[in-house]
């Protein structure tokens, strides 16, 4: 039988109207910074919007060309190592904000990903490469290896949690 | 009308392959339909970079290392902003006298801990998930600091 596709929803609008009401209070307390909060805001958005493009590219690329069943293979049940340095890699090479990977992980996980793969990417995006030279100049070059090694290994054994976590539940 | 071997031929046919316009068009349709969860948590983010400041969070540490870890880590969490930020903050904290345990905790839990994000993380992978994932890293968050923090000082 052919797959039914989700019927088109938005989602969290409760939550958008709950954030809009928090805005309307906030301006009958203190206008001005309700509105440094919303100039905030908007500044964020502009400057995440090339991710929200590359997110929305890099989904349809990986629809495109992989298969579900593929998805499945490389991060799912019977994924074994692979899959654990899948998470690992993309999780370092990520960029941007963690709220803006959210819809292609929904994806993924939608075509099989598994919970502790999604829990290792989240983990190890903690390591931002382009960020290093700022943290030596910061904190030392012994500080930066140090930390960003046990970030992955701390990365893999949350993930590793997460899995038992699962099992246990099931 | 169609033979039934025609027949049987075309549904053992493999499936089309969607043009890339039509997969992109339904990856940007997936991603319109967030919209409001990611604008919601967006504005969150603005808000809470306007209530809780740098400054605010910097005097929260006392200097005491067990308690100042566990106010990195939880301050790490509801502060949010550039990664850039909490490495300034974290920098100013070091030559404040605050310990690197509490520094460290800070660093990690500002990105991968975020309260202005559960609501999304919720909606998207269900409380569940949520719930373990942020207490995981809650928990890693304290032990990859203290042990970098011990390592750091071993080495040097």
């Amino acid at each position: 039988m052919k797959k039914q596709d989700k019927p088109f929803a938005f989602r969290g609008k409760y939550l958008l109207v709950a954030v809009l009401v928090l805005y309307g209070i906030f301006f009958l307390v203190n206008s001005g910074g309700a509105l440094s909060a919303l100039q905030k805001s908007s500044t964020i958005l502009t400057k995440i919007l090339p991710i929200f493009v590359v997110v929305i590219l890099f989904t349809a690329t990986l629809n495109y060309f992989i298969k579900p069943k593929q998805i499945a293979k490389h991060l799912g049940q019977k994924s074994g190592m692979k899959g654990w340095f899948w998470a690992l890699a993309a999780g370092v090479i990520s960029h941007g904000p963690m709220y803006a990977w959210y819809p292609l992980l929904d994806d993924l996980r939608s075509h099989g990903m598994k919970d502790e793969y999604i829990v290792v990417f989240f983990a190890s995006r903690a390591i931002k490469i382009p960020l290093l030279p700022i943290m030596i100049d910061y904190f030392g070059l012994t500080f930066t290896i140090v930390i960003s090694l046990y970030m992955l290994f701390g990365a893999l054994i949350q993930g590793l949690c997460m899995q038992l976590a699962t099992i246990k539940d099931t | 009308m169609t033979k039934p071997h025609t027949q049987k031929k075309q549904q053992n046919s493999p499936p089309q392959q969607p043009s890339f316009l039509k997969v992109l068009q339904k990856s940007s349709l997936s991603f319109l339909a967030m919209a409001p969860l990611l604008l919601a948590t967006i504005g969150l983010v603005g808000i809470f970079q306007i209530l809780v400041t740098p400054k605010m969070l910097a005097s929260l540490f006392q200097g005491d290392p067990l308690f100042d870890t566990l106010l990195g880590t939880l301050t790490g969490a509801i502060a949010v902003g550039n990664p850039i930020v909490s490495y300034l903050i974290g920098g100013e904290l070091l030559n404040q006298g605050i310990s690197l345990y509490a520094v460290s905790a800070f660093l990690l839990s500002w990105i991968t801990l975020g309260f202005t994000q559960l609501p999304a993380e919720v909606e998207v992978f269900g409380g569940r998930f949520t719930l373990y994932r942020n207490i995981l890293a809650f928990i890693f968050a304290m032990i990859t600091a203290v042990l970098t923090t011990i390592t750091v000082q071993v080495l040097s």
